[in-house]
This record gives structure tokens, sequence and C-alpha cells, in this order.
């Protein structure tokens, strides 16, 4: 006599009824976990909503990066992005957030731009004044060779306006494809304002031919910035070192020794307020490189608050349209079905807290969307449990048959939908990846949501056969007549 | 009603809604909106509004010619104007912000939004790149599903007529766009992309349901004749099959079996997106109207275009569809 493997009929019965137990405590849990932020006003995972739900402002900057090594790009952006943040903190708004974007490799040109997005911030002129105001430090050499050179263009020009009895405007005058200017020439050291570590308002003594008690702005550098410094000043011993605030010279103080310890004094003829208020602002910390305004976007903050209130009860009326449209045509497997779309929803949203996902208004009216595509694994396995029931199968045995037969169809239309989302993600501008990672995610969720808790409660059903008859068999059956 | 013997009128009416929808296209043209041309817009709302035309004069008085203001409706329901310029420089917002403001009571500046040119630019760049890369994936993807079954047309012929249908469910969706900015002055935005971005996934996933209904059934019904022979000491072997069924019965079972849960899930998809138009924010209507029709002309199509498709398509190349046939394994 052999034995058979198989447990017994009461074991397998408590195994299904144990199963769906647990689903339904995961379910729970995840719920709770995903409730507690929503009355916990402390908590570490909020839903981080976009600025066309919150309310606020949204500056987009392009960096100057033309005159860079392309390999330091990533790291003086990295730079350039801490101290707009420490100038953007000034706003005391929560949470604001400062990024950089590189252009992506289908565009022919590097373009890298720093997003800058505050919540709350709704005087846009206030905020792109404030971001304005850090400074552009750079120290370049003076170039003798070159100032020479430029000297007798000019003069050349002069005669030559002379001989043409006019006067020529050398700001029209282009040699060698390049504007003519009488400034001095200087070139760059590659020592500007990211190697900055402090600054301090300072007042001269008097001595060393400096008038008495002038205003001056004391720059500590970094110990990269201060070595850098110390060679620039021993190979340039007797040249004239500038120093440029936002482009415009200050002073160009001559390197009358090699400078070690890592500061540097700035003069300029300041008053003590216009030296102190650079001081501050170089505290805060020095732009490593020209930046422009590119785009503004201002949402107003009871704006946002409407479409956020309208969206989550489109949401709610949706997920009741779809549950009672499921529960008329597939009856009891299409109440499951509901169960199984209320796991999408509670797992989706768990993951847009933890990832988290910021929620705009678009991603708002795509969750919605979802929540009508998610049931579609259902559907499929139900059209095919349906046959087998049809024909004769106990509606367990057809369950397990459905969710076999619909597996390809289920596998090939949600592969190629995640091929689809990573490819967008890949490519997209941040709006269209946000959109690629919900959706991505909303492809796996409903179809983890219909394998698992769907598979999970219609196996722990009672087994009926469709000839018995009895309200539980028409129960597993489908459409409006009865 | 069996839509394979019938094929002909249903991919008649396919070819005349893609014909109607490419003609309003052409005609009315897509407004295109600053997403990706760049430009300003301002949305001034107020308690009482003033006219139309004293804001577009005031707006031209300003300097700024070739701008355009639209009525609207704000979220909270007041009067607004959407004045659309190019791009303004901070100076030149602070002046408009401050007239608009000022010409009727209660005014104030709900949404402001301003984008460069170049950003424009990148965007469309972009869009057009991801957009042919997610198609090519996806032929690349059929094509492998349907390798080695046996079937009457190559196996790239379902992946192809997998994106046939598809540009049909985009055009549809951008002729209501053409048609909404005639009437309501609608622009083409990231929002729009975005639910052709949708209708593009609903599409495939639908075609591909049916698609592998079709591949089951052919799988169902083959026999497989080997034969074997041996070349330099290798045994080969020459694998045909023979359906037993016509190819077209075959498709048209494929296509009644798939039939409830096409409809199903348009059904489920349609709730959502009505409850989103009727109820959601005003900023995603448009979202959704334009995502209704992608998902009325994906339902139809891949219930009534592909699969008839795939069987007039076997027709032309000379496949005998409606009786038995040997085919080879390509």
């Amino acid at each position: 006599m052999t034995e058979s493997n198989e447990p017994k009929p009461s074991t397998q019965s408590f195994l299904r009824i144990f199963r769906a137990v647990i689903v339904l405590l995961v379910m729970g849990w995840i719920a709770w976990v995903v409730y507690t932020p929503v009355i916990d006003p402390n908590t570490t995972h909020p839903f981080k909503l976009g600025l066309d739900l919150a309310g606020g402002s949204h500056l987009v900057y392009e960096a100057d990066v033309s005159k860079i090594d392309p390999a330091e790009v990533p790291e003086l952006m990295n730079v350039l992005r801490d101290v707009i943040e420490r100038r953007v903190n000034i706003f005391g708004v929560s949470e604001p957030i400062v990024q950089v974007e590189s252009s992506s490799f289908v565009t022919d040109e590097q373009i890298e731009r720093l997003v800058v997005e505050l919540p709350g911030v709704t005087d846009v002129g206030q905020a792109v004044a404030e971001i304005g105001r850090t400074p552009l430090l750079e120290f370049k050499l003076y170039d003798a060779e070159l100032d020479a050179a430029q000297q007798a263009t000019l003069s050349s020009l002069e005669s030559l306006g002379e001989s043409a009895s006019g006067t020529v405007d050398i700001g029209n005058v282009l040699v060698n494809g390049e504007a003519v200017t009488d400034e001095p020439p200087f070139t760059d050291t590659g020592l500007t304002g990211r190697y900055l570590e402090s600054a301090s308002l300072e007042f001269a003594g008097g001595q060393g031919g400096q008038l008495s008690n002038e205003p001056l702005v004391s720059v500590r550098f970094t110990r990269e910035g201060g070595d850098l410094f110390e060679a620039i000043t021993r190979a340039n011993v007797n040249n004239q070192l500038g120093i440029f605030l936002d482009g415009e010279l200050l002073s160009a103080p001559n390197i009358n020794e090699p400078i070690a310890g890592g500061t540097a004094v700035i003069s300029g003829g300041f008053t003590p307020d216009e030296a102190r208020e650079l001081a501050q602002n170089l505290s805060f910390g020095a732009l490593p490189v020209p930046i422009e305004l590119q785009s503004t976007q201002t949402i107003g903050a009871s704006l946002g608050e409407e479409v956020l209130q309208k969206g989550v009860r489109a949401g709610m009326i949706g997920f009741g349209l779809v549950i009672l449209f499921m529960m008329l045509w597939y009856r009891l497997p299409g109440a499951i079905a509901g169960v199984a779309l209320i796991s999408y929803i509670t797992v989706m949203l768990a993951l847009f807290q933890y990832i988290p996902v910021t929620l705009t208004a678009a991603g708002l009216a795509g969750f919605i969307l979802s929540l009508g595509m998610a049931v579609d694994a259902n559907v499929l396995v139900f059209e095919r449990m349906k046959e087998e029931y049809r024909a004769g199968s106990g509606s367990r045995e057809a369950a397990r048959v459905g969710f076999a037969r619909a597996w390809s169809a289920i596998r090939d239309g949600n592969i190629t939908s995640l091929l689809s989302a990573i490819i967008l993600f890949w490519f997209g501008t941040s709006l269209v990846k946000g959109f690629a990672l919900v959706f991505g995610l909303g492809v796996i969720v409903s179809m983890l949501s219909a394998l698992l808790v769907t598979r999970t409660f219609l196996l722990t059903l009672p087994d009926v056969e469709k000839k018995s008859g009895t309200l539980l068999s028409k129960l597993f059956g489908n459409g409006l007549k009865w | 009603m069996n839509v394979i013997t019938h094929r002909t009128l249903f991919l008649s009416i396919g070819a005349l809604v893609v014909a109607l929808s490419i003609g309003i296209i052409a005609i009315f043209g897509l407004k295109v909106g600053i997403d990706f041309t760049g430009g300003s817009l301002t949305e001034v709302s107020y308690e009482v509004a003033p006219d139309k035309a004293a804001v577009e004069a005031l707006v031209l008085e300003l300097g700024l010619d070739g701008s355009s203001v639209r009525e609207s409706l704000d979220e909270a329901g007041s009067d607004a104007f959407l004045i659309r310029t190019r791009d303004l420089s901070e100076s030149e917002r602070v002046n408009l912000s401050d007239a608009v403001i000022s010409l009727g009571s209660g005014g104030e500046i709900s949404r402001f939004t301003s984008i460069g040119p170049v950003i424009g630019q990148e965007l469309r760049d972009k869009a057009v790149w991801a957009i042919g890369a997610v198609l090519l994936v996806i032929i690349l993807y059929v094509a492998y599903a349907f390798a080695g079954i046996g079937t009457p047309v190559r196996s790239w012929t379902y992946g192809g007529i997998t994106i046939m249908v598809l540009i049909h469910d985009i055009l549809v969706p951008t002729a209501v766009m053409a048609l909404l900015g005639l009437w309501l002055g609608a622009e083409i935005d990231v929002l729009f992309v975005m639910a052709l971005l949708a209708v593009l996934g609903y599409s495939v996933n639908d075609t591909i349901v049916i698609f592998d209904r079709v591949r089951e059934q052919l799988v169902a019904n083959r026999t497989e004749h080997r034969v074997e022979r041996e070349e330099a000491g290798i045994v080969m072997a020459d694998v045909t099959y023979t359906l037993d069924k016509p190819y077209a019965e075959l498709v048209a079972a494929a296509v009644s079996q798939s039939l409830a849960r096409s409809i199903n899930t348009s059904v489920t998809t349609m709730v959502s997106l009505i409850a989103l138009y009727f109820i959601g924010g005003d900023v995603t209507q448009t979202f959704a109207l334009v995502l209704l029709a992608g998902v009325i002309a994906g339902t139809y199509s891949s219930i009534c275009i592909a699969s008839p498709l795939v069987v007039a398509y076997a027709k032309w190349r000379g496949v005998d569809v409606d009786s038995v046939q040997t085919t080879k394994v390509i």
C-alpha cells in the first residue's frame, strides 16, 4: 500500500484559510502604515505633494559650463546646488527642493540646469531676487602680453578712425571675430567662489599704505583653494591678481610675495554697509559658475488644494464605480477583485510615501486611470475561469485553470507595458519620469495583487459546481442575468 | 456578428476614422502650448472681471505683440483670463502682473508659468526619441512571442500590426485634441503627451491580449509533421505544421473569446476616466477627455482592426485563410 503525499483535505482547507488570513493581515498592516502619516503631523514619511498641488514657485536656472572641463562639471554642479540650497533655506519653507538636471544624450549640447522648488512661496519675484543675491566671485590674473596686443589694436583703430575723418565706436568693431575692449584683459585661474569657506568683515589697520579703517572683506579658502591660491601667487609674483564680483572687476592688487595660509582680502572702496552685505552674501557661498534664470512657474496655494481635493474625490468615486461594475458583472469573484483593488491602492500609496514619489495633478490623474486598468488581470482570469466553470469544473478547479491559462496574456501585456515604462523613465524629463515610474509600479503591483490576493481568496472560497444550482453556485456565474 | 467574416466593413470603418482624424488634424491644426514652444502663461482671476477686450488692449499697450488672451475659470470658479505671451523677463512679468491686477476688482495672479525656448525644444526631442524606442521594443517583443509557433504569416507581422493599430489609437485622441483646441482653445502640453503615452500602453496591452489568444488557438489546433534527415552526420529536423481549422476561423474564435474581457476592461477604465472628468480638477479635464477618446479607439481597434487586419494581410500574401493550411516554421 502506498501512502499519498497529498495532505488530508482538512489540512488543505486549514492551509487555505491560513493563507487568506495572512494576506488579510499583511494588507491591514500596509493600510495602517499608509494611514498613520495622514493623522500624524510629525511623520517621517508624509505624502510628497508636487508644487501644482501644494502651491509654490518652480524656478529653472541654466548654468554656464562652457568654460569648464567636462570632467569637473558634475562636481561643480553639486557645489552650485549646495550654495543655492543654503540660499533657499533663508525662505524658511519646509522642504525646498534644489536639484541638478543634466540634459540627456539625445540633445547635441550638454546643458546643466538647476531646478529650485519652493513650496508655499508664491511671490516668485522675491524668490528670484533672493537667489540672485548669491555672488559670483572669481580671481583672475592680469595678462600683460594680451594687454599690449590690445593696446596696439586700439591705437591702430584710433588712427584708422582719424584718417577716415570720423569716429569709430570701438564697441562695434570686431577683430578676429572678437569684440575690442579697452578694459585690461584678465585670464581665468580656476580659483573661484567654489573654494570659499567663509567670509568676514574687517577694517584695515591703517598700515601698508591702505586708508585707515577702510572696510574690507576677508575670505578664507578651503584647504584645496588655499593651496591653489598659494600656487598662483607663487608663480605670478609682481603680477596683478584681479578680483571679480559678478563679472565686475573690484580691485587688482599687486602680488608682492607668495601668499600661504589660505586667506585673501578683498578691497574695493566699499562703504561699511556694502562690505557687510558682501561678507554676508559670500558667507552663504559663492557661485562656482554663472547661472541664468530660464523659466519660472507659480501656483497659488488655494488652487493646488482645490485640485488635490477634487482629485481625491474623483479617485474615490472612480474606485467605487469600478468595484460596483465588477460586483454586478462577476458577482462573488468581482467582489474579490475589489479586495485586490484595495490592496493595489494601499500598496501604491505606501510606495508613494516611502520611495518617495512626488504627487502632482498629472500623477493623481494617472493613478485614477490606473484604478480602471488594474483590474484587467482579474478580468482576464475571470473570463478564463468562466469557460471552465461553464464546462462543468468545480469553482476552485476553474479558478486554478483560469490563472494558468490567463498567465501568458497577463505576462505579455505586462512585459510590454514595463518595457515602455523603463524606456520612458530612461529618456524622459522629470515630469515624464514621474509618469513612467508610477505607470511601471502600477503594472507590477496590479499584477501581484491579482496573482496573490485574488488567487488566495478565490481558492479559499467553498468549492461549488454550476450544476448544483444553489445560490452560491450562481454567485460564481457572471453577466446581468442570474 | 463575426468581425473576421465582415472584416472589410470593420477595416473600412477603421480606415475612415484614420482618414477623418488626419483630415481634422491637418485642417484645424494643433495648438502647441508653451511647454513646447517656450513662452509665458499668466492666469489672473478676479472677483469682478473686466472685459476681455480691455485685457487685450492692455497687453498690446505693454508692447507684448503676438500674445493671446483667453477667458477661463480658475479652480475656485472665479472669472479669470489666461494670457499667453512670449518668454517674459522679470521686469516685464512685474509690469504685466501689476497692470492686469488693477484692471478689475479683487485681481490676483493665480498661476504664472514661464518656459525658455531651449527647454521646449529639448522636451520635444526627448518625447520623439522615447516614443520611437518604445515602438521598436514592442515590435521586437511581439515578434519574439510569436516566433516558432508556426503561423501562416511571419511573426513580425503581429508586431507590425500592433504598431499600425497603435497609430490609429494615437490619431483619434490627437484629432479630439485638435477639436478641443478649436472649440475651447486647449493647448498641447506635457499632460497631453502623458495622455498619449497612457493610450499607447492601453492600446498595446489590449492588442497583445487578443494576439495571445490567437497564438493559443494556433498552438491548440496544429498538427506537427517532423521530417528528419541526416546531413554530414548531424540529424536535422524539418518541422512543418498543419492547422486543423482554417486560419480565419481560428482568429475569429480568438476574437470572440477575448470580446468580454476587452469590453469589461474598457468599461472599468472608462468609469474611472468619467469620474476624473466630472469630479476631478479642471486642469485634468482635457487629459480625461483625450484619454477617453483613446480608450474607445483602443477598444474598437483591438477587436475590429487588429485581428481582421492580420487575416486580410495573410490573404493578400497569398495564404488561403478559409481552408486548412500547411505552414512552415520560419
